[in-house]
């Protein structure tokens, strides 16, 4: 006998048909396409509220979210270009020095 | 008539039970909601051996290594570390280091926008590379036994296809997924094209953390509701409390995963199962799993919502070692690495493993 309270097993009991049920509509063609028109969704009512109020902001001029996102992208570029200097100084700084050529194989 | 006498006791003692519990619960609950009684995750002392850009390598101190080389653990890119070091009583970290393993945990960080832009490539080719070196100069052995864990092995496998020269003496993959056919639940919209990857990706140009737990969620659609239900149940338990809360924090704590590794896992590992009908090839080389010849061990779990074993299955046949074994567990995918199956079974037969590969030093 198991020692679970009742509830418990009541609940195991429902929760098992029903999460396979909604597992399997997870899975669905439906609900594939409600996900990609939410996304979709979501980024059109995004692009068209910043193009709403990108001339406002700008006439007060302050920065619209897409500003935002281009600096920092250029920052993330910028940070991006610093780390691979520094990987190359590191590689330079590790890498074994150039051998001189003695004056007896010069000659 | 000794039942008669007793039935009153016992259901005395049932209500004073109940009581004290109901106080129990009560008071774990309040400290659950405020967040007031927090467990530290990560307790193990450990110090930080390698650092490049975010990601660093980390080597737990023990007294009492008895084996050589060290094991270099590769974690995933999606979620926190600290699952294999969650608590002092549910540490893979810990049982490894107490079986006399050299313990090392390579982690990446939290990826952010300057991240975007590293491909598999990145860590397979650069960031492994450099850690495997590391390794051995910290330990001061000739090479290291990897140990990468879900998409950590993946790492590891594609570092070890794409450089078979790199100074592996042993390979261990665990709930590494490499037929991505096996993992339909959870690849189903990008595999079918349904869903764009490029879609998924924030401002930031990495997958945000939210839609990496909302991807799990959809494995087991009822999973936080039965989580919560047997919170409730146990609420009153305060060994039980000490041990969930340092889960339940992890399962809602993952990280960005960059954006370009994404859009190639999709491309390549999700679409095109590159790793099974292979080679895979990545920024003009190929890998191919048939290049890894040393040892391998491949550890799955039975009950894996999120690498079936099916998708990790194959593994052993696909590379070309001779000396390799799969061990299938009773668990699931996080109960690998910290549970009671892990603490008995798990991590001694890989612990077991690794040392019967290893050789015997002086403490």
């Amino acid at each position: 006998m198991s020692g679970r309270p009742l509830w418990r097993r009541g609940f195991d009991a429902l929760e098992r048909p029903v999460g396979d049920v909604i597992a399997g509509a997870v899975q669905s063609q439906p609900f594939a396409d409600g996900v990609a028109l939410g996304l979709h969704l979501e980024r059109l009512v995004r692009r068209e509220v910043e193009r709403g109020t990108r001339r406002w902001l700008h006439a007060v001029n302050l920065p619209t979210a897409t500003d935002v996102r281009r600096l920092s992208q250029q920052v993330a570029e910028l940070q991006r270009q610093v780390r691979a200097l520094s990987h190359e100084l590191d590689a330079l700084e590790t890498a074994p020095p150039p051998r001189r050529r003695s004056a007896r194989s010069a000659s | 008539m000794s039942g008669v006498t007793q039935a009153p006791e016992a259901l005395l003692k049932r209500l004073e039970r109940d009581v004290a519990r109901a106080v129990r619960r009560g008071r774990n609950g309040l400290r659950y909601a405020a967040g007031t009684q927090r467990t530290r995750v990560g307790q193990t002392p450990k110090d930080v051996v390698w650092r490049r850009d975010k990601a660093e390598l980390w080597r737990y101190r023990n007294d009492a290594i008895r084996y050589a080389p060290p094991v270099v653990v590769v974690h995933s890119l999606v979620s926190r570390s600290y699952v294999l070091d969650l608590h002092p009583a549910n540490s893979a970290i810990r049982t490894l280091t107490d079986a006399g393993l050299d313990m090392m945990l390579l982690d990446w960080g939290v990826a952010d926008a300057v991240d975007a832009d590293n491909g598999l490539e990145t860590y397979a080719d650069e960031y492994l590379p450099a850690a495997v070196d590391a390794a051995r100069e910290a330990a001061g052995t000739d090479d290291v036994t990897l140990l990468g864990y879900c998409f950590g092995g993946v790492l590891s496998l594609l570092s070890l296809a794409r450089h078979p020269e790199l100074p592996v003496r042993n390979l261990i993959a665990m709930a590494t997924p490499v037929d991505f056919e096996g993992m339909a639940s959870m690849t189903g919209l990008l595999r079918s094209r349904r869903l764009h990857p490029e879609d998924v990706l924030d401002e930031t140009g990495n997958v945000p953390p939210e839609a990496v737990e909302n991807a799990f969620r959809l494995l087991r659609p009822t999973g936080e509701v039965a989580q919560y239900a047997t919170l409730w149940e146990n609420l009153w338990n305060d060994q039980y409390m000490e041990g969930y809360q340092p889960m339940a924090q992890w399962t809602r704590d993952h990280v960005p995963f960059p954006g370009r590794a994404f859009l190639q896992t999709v491309d390549l590992l999700v679409r095109d199962n590159a790793l099974v009908h292979g080679p895979l090839r990545l920024a003009g080389r190929d890998a191919d799993l048939a290049a890894i010849t040393c040892p391998f061990l491949n550890v799955m779990a039975e009950r894996d919502h999120i690498v079936p074993a099916g998708a990790a299955r194959p593994l052993e046949g696909l590379v070309g070692s001779e000396d390799a074994e799969t061990l299938c567990l009773d668990a699931g995918h996080v109960g690998l690495v910290a549970s009671r199956t892990a603490a008995k079974v798990t991590l001694p037969h890989i612990a077991e493993w690794v040392q019967r590969h290893s050789d015997r030093v002086e403490a």
